[in-house]
């Protein structure tokens, strides 16, 4: 019997702890956190792009995009996190964790043209770099229209 | 009813009305492509307020049927469609009441936009003026709001249909060739001369570079610190 209980509670969380699972409010700033690092990033390939290229700092923005976006944040959005308060209330939708078909296809999608982004950013060709930047954008636009809460 | 055809929109009325057409068309599939659009659709909204402007100057410089006065929609008016009894060439009162409704949504996204961001890496040309909050606050205005403004445009083309179908009148081609088919009893537009237009579009492009923020101050440059090498 208790072997039984054991085994039970064993196995439970052997399933249970594919990832780690955080206190809501964490996962949450985790979360919100990673977004804003991007738009820090994002802002830095934009005044590339559009002003002066410094190839050295798009190298840089673009592999900190292409990490955060392989980091496998999917994890952090764990039950219990639907809604609450991390850095500020989060904004994500209900639907992000009903259709998972969709939102796999918008993240793998950003995640593609993340790792497009990091690959174009070495070999330092501007419009290269331009053409790509819009492109990463709509992927993140495209998980925004359809996730993200407008407040 | 002489036949006798009236001389309804003058032609900067009809150049406005088919610039913001193409405009709106601009701007909605811009936005909803984003990427790199995104740029282009802050430049359209900023060509949209000098638009809208030129529209509010020319609805009190312009000629006979373009301006509020004439068909300003009070309820008397109003009531006076809903029982059938109006008859008097222009905007008629439920069709002034949708263009009101057009240019003020219409002027609220443009205007909204200016401040708005996207939450990736595009802000609107007056960004720099709000603290990021309203700028949150207003981008999501102006994403709701465009929900109004499609509603809006599916009536304006509903009526246009209505119109030609039920009332067999056609409403568009006045709007391309100016001149009002059957003359009865109105009289021919009359006003909104050159000097009109000039002030008209002074004004507008004065709107236009107030919205690009072009004449906000250049940021100083940026003081001679050494990069840190981490």
């Amino acid at each position: 019997m208790k072997s039984a209980v054991l085994l039970a509670v064993l196995s439970l969380s052997l399933s249970g702890v594919a990832s780690a699972q955080f206190k809501s409010e964490d996962a949450i700033k985790y979360r919100q956190s990673a977004y804003v690092t991007m738009a820090w990033n994002m802002a830095r390939i934009k005044a590339s792009v559009e002003g002066a290229y410094n190839k050295d700092d798009v190298i840089k923005a673009a592999n900190v995009i292409q990490a955060i976006a392989n980091s496998g944040m999917g994890a952090l959005y764990q039950p219990g996190t639907e809604t609450g308060k991390g850095w500020e209330d989060t904004r994500v939708k209900p639907e992000l964790f009903t259709n998972k078909e969709g939102v796999g296809k918008a993240a793998m999608a950003f995640n593609k043209e993340a790792n497009e982004m990091a690959r174009i950013a070495a070999g330092g060709d501007v419009a290269a770099a331009k053409e790509q930047f819009g492109k990463l954008g709509a992927t993140c636009k495209g998980c925004h229209t359809d996730f993200k809460i407008k407040k | 009813m002489n036949g006798k055809r009236l001389r309804l929109w003058d032609l900067p009325t009809r150049l406005f009305h088919w610039l913001l057409v193409l405009a709106i068309v601009a701007a909605i599939v811009s936005g909803q492509l984003g990427g790199n659009l995104i740029v282009w659709h802050g430049r359209i909204g900023i060509f949209i307020v000098g638009l809208i402007v030129f529209r509010l100057a020319w609805g009190v410089l312009g000629s006979t049927y373009a301006r509020f006065a004439q068909f300003f929609p009070t309820p008397a008016r109003v009531k006076a469609q809903l029982r059938g009894e109006w008859r008097q060439p222009g905007h008629n009162p439920l069709g002034a009441l949708s263009v009101l409704a057009l240019l003020g949504l219409i002027g609220f996204q443009a205007v909204s936009g200016l401040f708005a961001n996207d939450d990736i890496a595009f802000n609107g040309p007056l960004y720099d003026l709000v603290d990021g909050a309203l700028s949150n606050r207003l981008s999501g205005l102006h994403y709701l709001a465009s929900n109004g403004l499609y509603l809006l445009i599916a009536l304006h083309l509903g009526a246009i249909v209505f119109y030609r179908r039920v009332k067999q009148i056609n409403l568009v081609r006045p709007m391309l060739t100016g001149w009002h088919e059957d003359k009865g009893e109105g009289e021919d537009a009359r006003g909104g001369g050159p000097l009109a237009l000039i002030v008209a579009l002074m004004l507008a492009v004065a709107a236009a570079y107030g919205a690009s923020g072009a004449w906000l101050p250049e940021p100083p440059p940026p003081p001679a610190v050494e990069i840190p090498a981490w």
